[in-house]
C-alpha cells in the first residue's frame, strides 16, 4: 500500500504549505493579507492525513514508528490546530508564520535518514502506547502553534517598542491581547492534552529506552507547567510568556532524541 | 435628460456662507421632494454635512434646472457655489462619496451621509431613473476605492493615531479602561476619540479638581484627586498625559509599583505633553507602549501623505467605472 503513495502525498503537503506560506508572505510585502493562505493549508492538512491514513494501513498501528513519521504527524497536528484556531480567533496571518515550520517538518521528514521506504507493521500494539504517542504528538502541535503566535507576539512587541509602524506586516498583525489570549489558550490546549499523552505513557509496558524518552518529555510537561501556571497566577509579561513559550518548544522537541 | 450638480463646500465658501445653506438631517427629503415642484426639475437629491451643501438634480434642460435652483437660493454668496454638468457631476459625486472631496482625505462618514440624503429623496419620491443608477453607481464607486486603495487607510490626527495604535495593543477597546492626567483639550480630544470607539471607564485628574470633575462629566467618567491618580493606575490599560507641569508626572517607579497588581498586563502610554509628562525610561519596561505627541504626530502626518499619494489612482478607479456604464443624464 505504501508504494510511493505516502511519500508523494507528503511531499505535496510540503509543496502545499510552502507556497501557502510564500503567497502569503508575498501579499504582506504589499501590505495586504492573504486570503489563500488557510486555503492551502486545508490543502496541506488533507495530503498529511493522506499520508498519515496510508502509512496506518501499512503499520496496522498509529503510525508514529521513526523520527519521520513523528515530525510528519507533528506538521498535521500543528496544521490541525491552526485551522481550529486560526479562522476561530480571525488569526489568519497565523498561517504565514505556521506555514514555514510546517514545511520544515516535513522536509524533514522526507529528508534521507528520517525516511522509511518500506514501512513495516507494528507487531503486538497496545492500547496505552498508541494513545501515548498519539496524545503526546497532538499536544506538541498545540504547543508548537503556541510558539508560533509567541513569535508573531516578539515581532509585534518590537515593532510597537520601536515605533516602526509602517509595514505591511505591522499593519496585519492582530492585537498583542488577541495574540497573548491565543498563546495562553494554546499552552492550556497543548498542555492538557499533553497530560493524557504522559499519563497514557506511564501506564504502558515500559523498557529502558521508554523510560527515558517518557522521562524527558514529563520534564518538558512540568516546564510547561511552570509556565502555564505562572502566567496564569502570578502573572507574566507578554514577552516573557513569548520567549518562554517559543524557548521550551525548542527544548521539548528534545525529547525525540530519546525515541 | 441632463444632469447638474450645484454645490457649495468647504473649499468654495466659509463657514459662515455654508451655514446659510445647511439644512437639517431631518428635512433632507423634504426639501429634495419640494425642488422638484420647480420649473425644469425632474429628480433630486439635497446632500447638506458640515462641510457641504450640494444639489443633484435630473431636468430635460440643464440651464432651466440651475436657474430654477439659483431662484431658490437667491444672489446671496452666489460667487461661491460651484456647477457641475453631465459627466462633471456624476464624477464629482464619485470623488465626494469616495473622500476625495473631503477635508480629510479618504474619510469614511461622508458615505453614510449621502447614502442617507439619498434614501430620503427617494423615499420622499424626489429621485428617479437618472439619480437611482447614478447614486447606485457612486456607492459602488465609494466601496470599490475603500477596498481596493489604501485611501482610509491610517488615521490622520493625533487622536486618531492614537486610536489606532490603542486598538493594534487591545484590540476592540470596549472594557478598556483609560485614565487622562491633565484636563486640556488635546488630552480631552484623545479620551473622546477612545470612548466613542468603546473605552468604557475614564478616570480624569488635574492639579484644579473643578476641571477634572467638568471633563469627567462630560466624558461621563470619574474625576480622582491630582495626588491619588497613582492609586488608579494598576486598574486601567490607557494613560493618556496632557499636563503643564515642566518636569515628568509619570516616573519609572510609579509603573513598577502596580506592575505586580496588574499582572503584567499591556499598558499604553500616551504623552501629548509639552514638555513630556512621562519619563521615557518608562517605556523600557516590558509591559509598556509609551508615545509622546512627536511620534503621534509623525504617525498622522505620514497617513496624511499616504493618502494624498493615493488620489491618483482613487481617480483613475472612477474614470474606469463611469466608463464602465452610459449613466443617462451624463
Amino acid at each position: 500500500m505504501g508504494g510511493g503513495v505516502d511519500r508523494w502525498f507528503l511531499i505535496l503537503a510540503a509543496l502545499f504549505t510552502a507556497f501557502g506560506g510564500v503567497m502569503g508572505m508575498l501579499t504582506l510585502k504589499h501590505g495586504r493579507r492573504s486570503r489563500w493562505t488557510l486555503a492551502w493549508m486545508a490543502l496541506g492538512f488533507v495530503c498529511l492525513s493522506g499520508f498519515l491514513w496510508v502509512r496506518g494501513e501499512a503499520r496496522g498501528a498509529c503510525p508514529l514508528v521513526g523520527s519521520g513519521e513523528i515530525l510528519a504527524f507533528l506538521a498535521w497536528s500543528l496544521t490541525l490546530f491552526y485551522l481550529v484556531i486560526g479562522p476561530t480567533y480571525r488569526l489568519s496571518l497565523l498561517g504565514v508564520f505556521s506555514a514555514p515550520l510546517v514545511t520544515a517538518f516535513l522536509v524533514g521528514a522526507l529528508a534521507p535518514g528520517m525516511w522509511v521506504n518500506d514501512p513495516q507493521r507494528v507487531e503486538g500494539t497496545n492500547g496505552w502506547q498508541e494513545t501515548h504517542s498519539a496524545m503526546s504528538v497532538l499536544g506538541y502541535g498545540g504547543l508548537a502553534l503556541a510558539a508560533v503566535a509567541a513569535v508573531m507576539f516578539l515581532v509585534l512587541d518590537k515593532q510597537l517598542k520601536d515605533h516602526h509602524l509602517t509595514s505591511g506586516l505591522f499593519r496585519n498583525l492582530p492585537p498583542i491581547r488577541e495574540l497573548l489570549i491565543s498563546i495562553r489558550r494554546l499552552l492550556w490546549a497543548g498542555w492538557l492534552v499533553m497530560s493524557v499523552g504522559i499519563v497514557a505513557g506511564f501506564r504502558m509496558p515500559h523498557g529502558q529506552d521508554v523510560h527515558l524518552h517518557l522521562l524527558a518529555a514529563l520534564g518538558v510537561w512540568l516546564g510547561y507547567a511552570l509556565l502555564i501556571g505562572v502566567a496564569q497566577f502570578r502573572g507574566l509579561a507578554g514577552r516573557h510568556l513569548s520567549i518562554g513559550a517559543v524557548g521550551l518548544f525548542i527544548v521539548s522537541l528534545s525529547v525525540f532524541v530519546f525515541i | 435628460m441632463e444632469l447638474v450638480c450645484l454645490g457649495l463646500n468647504h473649499r468654495s465658501a466659509p463657514v459662515e456662507v455654508r451655514e446659510q445653506f445647511a439644512v437639517l438631517s431631518s428635512q433632507l427629503g423634504e426639501r429634495a421632494s419640494k425642488l422638484r415642484e420647480l420649473p425644469g426639475i425632474e429628480e433630486t437629491v439635497v446632500v447638506s454635512t458640515c462641510n457641504r451643501t450640494e444639489f443633484y438634480l435630473a431636468g430635460e434642460c440643464g440651464d432651466e434646472a440651475v436657474r430654477s435652483i439659483r431662484s431658490v437660493i437667491g444672489e446671496v454668496a452666489s460667487e461661491h457655489w460651484y456647477e457641475k454638468r453631465r459627466l462633471e457631476a456624476a464624477r464629482h459625486l464619485c470623488e465626494v462619496a469616495s473622500g476625495l472631496d473631503s477635508m480629510v482625505l479618504g474619510e469614511t462618514e461622508i458615505f453614510g451621509q449621502i447614502k442617507e440624503a439619498y434614501r430620503l429623496a427617494h423615499a420622499a419620491g424626489a429621485t428617479s431613473g437618472v439619480l437611482n443608477r447614478l447614486f447606485q453607481r457612486a456607492f459602488g464607486v465609494g466601496k470599490k476605492i475603500r477596498t481596493e486603495t489604501s485611501i482610509q487607510e491610517g488615521a490622520t490626527s493625533v487622536a486618531g493615531s492614537a486610536v489606532e495604535l490603542a486598538e493594534k495593543i487591545f484590540g476592540k477597546l470596549k472594557g478598556c479602561r483609560v485614565i487622562v492626567i491633565g484636563a486640556g483639550e488635546m488630552s480631552r480630544q484623545t479620551a473622546q476619540a477612545l470612548v466613542s470607539r468603546g473605552a468604557s471607564s475614564v478616570f480624569v485628574t488635574n492639579r484644579s479638581f473643578d476641571r477634572a470633575e467638568e471633563l469627567a462629566e462630560e466624558m461621563g467618567g470619574r474625576a480622582v484627586h491630582f495626588d491619588e491618580w497613582q492609586g488608579v493606575l494598576a486598574g486601567v490599560d490607557v494613560v493618556i498625559s496632557s499636563t503643564s507641569a515642566p518636569h515628568p508626572v509619570v516616573m519609572p517607579f510609579h509603573v513598577e509599583a502596580v506592575r505586580r497588581v496588574r499582572k503584567y498586563r499591556p499598558l499604553f502610554l500616551i504623552d501629548i505633553a509639552v514638555p513630556r509628562d512621562i519619563d521615557p525610561a518608562v517605556g523600557e519596561i516590558e509591559e509598556v507602549y509609551l508615545y509622546d505627541i512627536d511620534t503621534l504626530e509623525q504617525l498622522a502626518a505620514e497617513a496624511r501623505s499616504r493618502r494624498e499619494r493615493q488620489i491618483e489612482e482613487c481617480k483613475r478607479l472612477i474614470e474606469e467605472e463611469l466608463a464602465k456604464l452610459n449613466l443617462p443624464g451624463t
